[in-house]
């Protein structure tokens, strides 16, 4: 049976176009996906079932056990951390934020780790942003700045840049320019009308140069800008100023750098001089299918989109000390439930130290990197291949994400709300 | 030799994402992408093994020679590999250093470590089932 039309569950552009073919409840062929796309549907080696660890060595146990053990966790820990989120629907990052104003923990998504600073230039500046329909209609200029979509969101260039067609653009590929800014020589860069080389940890004064060149105060520029040569920053604003409509998309090459969320301040600062000349926008190119999402649902249920402290029984919210890096790294919190993500592989060295002092439990449907810091591994149905739910696209839009096959594995939210219905009869008592 | 070590995502990375325990996850995360240059003043060859050493560890790694990155710096794709030196820091932002981090790189005949000994080494108990 081929399944169309079908929303894929890896990165952000979530792709509402996949073909999957399901035999005997097993994905077997997937078409129009990426690589990244592919692999996810064509996933195996999935955890059979719950496991605890007994020693240096492992036990299987029931699902029953292993949700008793999570319940007790929580319930036992005094600063506990619920971390991950952004690879689940939204219908279980609700019933997370629920259970950590329950238990007075700290809930983060990886957004911390990702566009956390994009979030804190936003609730700075705002953010002109629109949605990927606008651009592959009418942009005819498209910057990437410090992203690299080829290997992070492969098909943000065939459905809406580069390879699109767009319905104001007559030869899409010929009307649209595409410009690059990097530190290294990317795929994406080897693609662009132009690439701009700059020195790492260079954005924060190549943004301001710009900014001051379309300003009008060109006799200011040096001879070069973080190695960009004065003539190639005069030449990108002034392409800049004579588009029809500008959009400038951002990765992790400004946010995890040296200046950070000032780094996408100064971005955001300059698409906002830019629209005294023509139209720009500007937007994150977000990682996770639904990180995204996370945001909007923390922020819709707690006022802040993540890193949100519970421990003074409202929502306390102040990045670099209720995010998860910085609760790991302090050695604050006594449990730590993980939530469709794998911290271990992704975080620094220090987090990863404190994750083997505490108790954990990881609610996932693969053996990864942070089960070998587990007590307990429960896993999970995946979302978009065996189990439904919502999830909004890197440009805000909800997507409803479909299930192709029946597996037997439980969704994230039916664990989470027996875990939440035994913790509020505790704490009711 | 003192380099800047950026990381990022590769294709590879992220396909073998949710494969964690695949030797193709390993090879990917562990591959440090050098200039040519840079290899010659270092007197190693493509596929060689070198020692990185960050503000929180070192961990041994692949040379690839890559002409992308310039010389001076490297480029190493997100992982258990590069975290394994990369401090907690995050300057009041929540977001540490994974980027444009000072690491110091010499020639090693020391063996690259698999994931879960890695793991291990941080105090986990490997899955191996």
């Amino acid at each position: 049976m081929i399944v169309k039309d079908v929303v894929c569950p890896f990165c952000g552009c979530l792709c509402d176009d996949v073909e999957v073919t399901v035999e005997d409840d097993r994905v077997v062929a997937v078409d129009n996906a990426c690589t990244l796309g592919t692999s996810k549907f064509l996933g195996d080696h999935r955890l059979p079932g719950p496991i605890r660890r007994d020693g240096n060595g492992w036990k299987d146990i029931s699902y029953d056990e292993a949700i008793r053990y999570a319940v007790d966790m929580l319930l036992d820990a005094e600063r506990p951390l619920l971390y991950g989120w952004s690879s689940t629907h939204g219908e279980a990052q609700c019933v997370g934020v629920h259970m950590a104003e329950l238990v007075r923990g700290v809930i983060d998504n990886t957004t911390s780790v990702c566009h956390g600073p994009s979030i804190l230039a936003i609730q700075e500046v705002g953010h002109p942003g629109c949605t990927l329909g606008v651009v592959k209609n009418r942009a005819d200029l498209i910057i990437y700045w410090g992203c690299n979509p080829i290997d992070a969101h492969p098909r943000h260039l065939s459905r809406y840049t580069r390879y699109a067609d767009g319905f104001f653009l007559e030869n899409a590929f010929r009307d649209r320019t595409v410009i690059v800014v990097d530190v290294r020589k990317t795929e994406t860069a080897n693609i662009a009308d132009e690439f701009v080389q700059i020195r790492p940890g260079g954005d924060y004064a190549v943004l301001s140069a710009l900014r001051a060149i379309v300003r009008g105060k060109t006799d200011t520029i040096p001879r070069s800008v973080s190695g960009v040569p004065r003539e190639q920053l005069l030449r990108i604003a002034r392409r800049c100023k004579e588009a029809k409509f500008g959009a400038f998309y951002f990765g992790q090459g400004i946010t995890m750098t040296r200046g950070k969320y000032k780094n996408v301040r100064n971005a955001i600062e300059l698409v906002d001089e830019l629209n005294r000349h023509t139209k720009f926008t500007i937007s994150a190119m977000r990682g996770h299918y639904n990180v995204y999402g996370s945001n909007e649902v923390n922020t819709w249920m707690t006022g802040y989109p993540f890193g949100i402290d519970f421990a003074r029984g409202i929502a306390f919210y102040n990045p670099g000390e209720t995010t998860a890096i910085d609760v790991l790294a302090r050695r604050e919190c006594d449990a730590c439930l993980i939530v469709a993500s794998d911290p271990a592989a992704h975080f620094p060295r220090p987090c990863v130290e404190h994750l083997a002092e505490i108790p954990v439990v990881q609610i996932d449907p693969y053996a990864n990197a942070t089960t070998a810091f587990c007590n307990v591994q429960i896993p999970v149905a995946v979302t978009g291949i065996d189990a439904a739910g919502t999830a909004y696209r890197m440009d805000g839009v909800p997507l409803r994400i479909r299930k192709v096959i029946e597996s037997g594995y439980p969704s994230d939210e039916e664990i989470l709300s027996r875990m939440y219905a035994m913790i509020q009869e505790v704490r009711s008592e | 030799m003192k380099f800047l070590m950026i990381t990022g995502r590769t294709v590879n990375q992220g396909a073998y994402v949710e494969r964690k325990l695949s030797a193709q996850y390993a090879d990917e995360t562990s591959t440090c992408f050098m200039h040519q240059f840079d290899m010659m003043d270092l007197g190693i060859t493509d596929r060689e093994r070198v020692q990185v050493t960050g503000p929180c560890g070192t961990v041994v790694l692949v040379i690839a020679a890559s002409e992308d990155v310039n010389p001076g710096t490297v480029f190493v794709p997100y992982g258990p590999y590069a975290n394994h030196i990369i401090g907690g820091h995050t300057h009041s932002t929540g977001m540490p250093d994974f980027k444009s981090i000072e690491v110091e790189i010499e020639a090693t005949t020391e063996q690259r470590k698999g994931v879960y000994e890695l793991m291990e080494e941080l105090g986990g108990v490997a899955y191996d089932r």
